[in-house]
């Protein structure tokens, strides 16, 4: 055995750990090697040294602070763990998933309002008012609107009625809305049902204002409005109106024509009498709007209609028309050629002339697709179009 | 449960039946020497304190699984070596661990009568000889010369082969004389 061979053991020789022979192998090294005894004395030592350490000792209170995380949390403190923790992850999660909600909320309130308006407006059920001329007049005089006035953006009540606000809207946007609203003043007070859609449009551009639109727009628009108020206010003296907008505040604004003085009733305003709801309106959808409205104005022009006047509507236009009641049947016709072609009113029995009011929206594949099955299901006139083989799809 | 001694066979019975004193008792009998393992291999204090509470935490957690084969102190030392060895070979450290910052942190800090000693000079040296030591080395002598477990303990609690832990630990001591020549008589 080597001195290599025998210091390589003893470690095994200090715990006991060698076999017999080993052991006497060893021994019989040592007996004849002072260094490896040396050595091996020297070992044992640092080993004794080792196994003097004083063992370590774990801190005060290592127990209780060991108990306490093993005792069950309280439930509101696991719910809050669960909800928040690890926050680094699950906030930024929260925060998009709330926004994603909030989104889609406003998508489905947009959608919900369009089709409201639109089916309110142009069924009757609805006054004209919220017609969808009207409509979109009545927002882009919405600013102004609240300016004169903080009425609209009260919440909708019973006593909250359109005259009033007819009469505000007419003011400051003359036109085609004044024409409808001047012919449906003498409506009764409107249900909180009727009303409700109105108000939350209200809402919504407000939130729009508020988003982002500049300062320079709304003192335009306020500037515009004023203008259009004096332009009314003239306009109504001469018509024997004045009174009844003088003597009627914003909030006592109920009153239906019936309870409007005399002068009032015996002369409504010229225009009144030159408008009325319109005999067909519906709803044209189509992929481009531009488009469609280059092929309605050919369309127009071949068929001798006449067009009354154009607004801007969410994600469309709005055209009147008026056209004789034989060239009715290839103006729907020539619409269901430009597009989808969905009439919501459209009385049996037509007059020698028809005013059209039609609404020109783009429509997405899915959901032309979707509205044409239904029209398909519900509309006689789409079944006039598939016998003339009109192309809808 | 052949390898349990008496004691040891009744805590287990009652930790697995769930008598919340057991756990306590388990705490109180074996925190010195976990921590103490965890101290050696780590080098903080409050590194090692945290480990040693994820021991009893696992053990509590687990105490189901253990199968009696094996002493329950052999399993305490299996479970804290190896989350100190896998923290070490991660790098999930995120206290430092430096052998000298140990060192003047267990020698100037605040400490009870016990610790008072690891002030002197011997002390120290042999403190940082063994944190000098590599880690797979150092948790054997810990395991053998500090704590006292037998060649078969150690095998079984590092899932060792016995030669390998014969021979680390005879390295380990060799290390160790060296560095500590100077107050070997």
């Amino acid at each position: 055995m080597t001195c290599h061979d025998a210091r390589e053991q003893f470690s095994a020789l200090v715990d006991d750990a060698l076999t017999p022979s080993e052991r006497a192998a060893l021994d019989a090294h040592l007996a004849t090697c002072a260094d490896c005894r040396r050595e091996l004395q020297r070992f044992r030592d640092t080993v004794a040294l080792l196994r003097a350490v004083e063992p370590l000792r774990a801190p005060a209170g290592f127990v209780d602070h060991l108990l306490e995380a093993t005792r069950p949390d309280p439930w509101y403190r696991r719910l809050l763990r669960g909800l928040f923790l690890p926050w680094p992850i699950k906030l930024p999660m929260e925060a998009a998933a709330i926004v994603l909600v909030g989104i889609g909320v406003a998508l489905v309130y947009r959608a919900t309002l369009d089709t409201r308006q639109f089916a309110g407006g142009l069924s009757g059920e609805r006054p004209a008012a919220e017609s969808p001329v009207t409509e979109s007049l009545g927002r882009r005089a919405a600013a102004p609107a609240r300016e004169l006035s903080a009425r609209r953006d009260l919440p909708p009540t019973g006593e909250q009625d359109k005259p009033g606000e007819q009469s505000k809207l007419k003011d400051q946007a003359p036109g085609l809305a004044e024409t409808y609203q001047a012919k449906e003043a003498p409506e009764p007070p409107k249900s909180p049902a009727t009303i409700a859609p109105r108000s939350l449009d209200a809402a919504v551009e407000k939130k729009h204002e508020e988003r982002g639109e500049t300062q320079a727009a709304k003192q335009a628009a306020k500037t515009d409005a004023a203008d259009a108020t004096r332009a009314a206010l003239e306009r109504a003296r001469t018509s024997g109106e004045a009174e009844s907008l003088r003597s009627r505040p914003a909030p006592a604004a109920p009153r239906s024509q019936a309870d409007a003085p005399p002068g009032a009733r015996s002369a409504p305003p010229v225009a009144a009498l030159r408008f009325a709801p319109p005999t067909v309106s519906g709803r044209l959808i189509v992929s481009d709007v531009d488009a469609a409205l280059r092929g309605l104005a050919e369309v127009v022009t071949r068929l001798g209609v006449v067009e009354n006047g154009r607004a801007d509507a969410s994600g469309g236009q709005i055209v009147e028309l008026s056209v004789s009641r034989d060239a009715y049947p290839e103006l729907t016709r020539e619409l269901a050629r430009l597009g989808r072609w969905q009439p919501s009113k459209e009385p049996a029995e037509l007059p020698a002339q028809l005013r059209v009011v039609l609404q020109i929206t783009r429509g997405s594949p899915r959901r032309r697709r979707r509205n044409f099955r239904r029209s398909l299901r519900s509309n006689s006139i789409a079944a006039d179009i598939r016998k003339t083989g009109g192309t809808t799809s | 449960m052949e390898g349990l001694t008496g004691d040891d066979a009744s805590l287990v019975d009652r930790l697995r039946r769930g008598d919340p004193r057991a756990f306590e008792d388990l705490v109180i009998a074996y925190q010195h020497r976990v921590f103490g393992v965890a101290l050696r291999m780590l080098g903080s204090r409050a590194e090692a304190e945290e480990l040693a509470q994820e021991v009893f935490l696992r053990v509590h957690r687990a105490i189901g699984e253990f199968r009696g084969e094996a002493k329950l102190s052999t399993w305490l030392y299996a479970i804290a070596s190896r989350l100190c060895l896998n923290r070490l070979a991660t790098g999930e450290r995120r206290m430092a661990r430096q052998g000298e910052e140990t060192l003047t942190r267990l020698a100037s800090r605040e400490v009870g009568p016990a610790e008072e000693m690891e002030r002197n000079e011997l002390e120290t040296a042999l403190h940082r000889a063994i944190a000098e030591l590599g880690e797979e080395r150092r948790i054997v002598v810990v395991l053998r010369d500090l704590e006292g477990l037998s060649y078969e303990e150690i095998a079984t609690a590092l899932e060792l082969e016995l030669g390998t832990v014969r021979s680390r630990l005879h390295r380990a001591r060799m290390d160790l004389r060296e560095k500590l020549e100077r107050f070997l008589p």
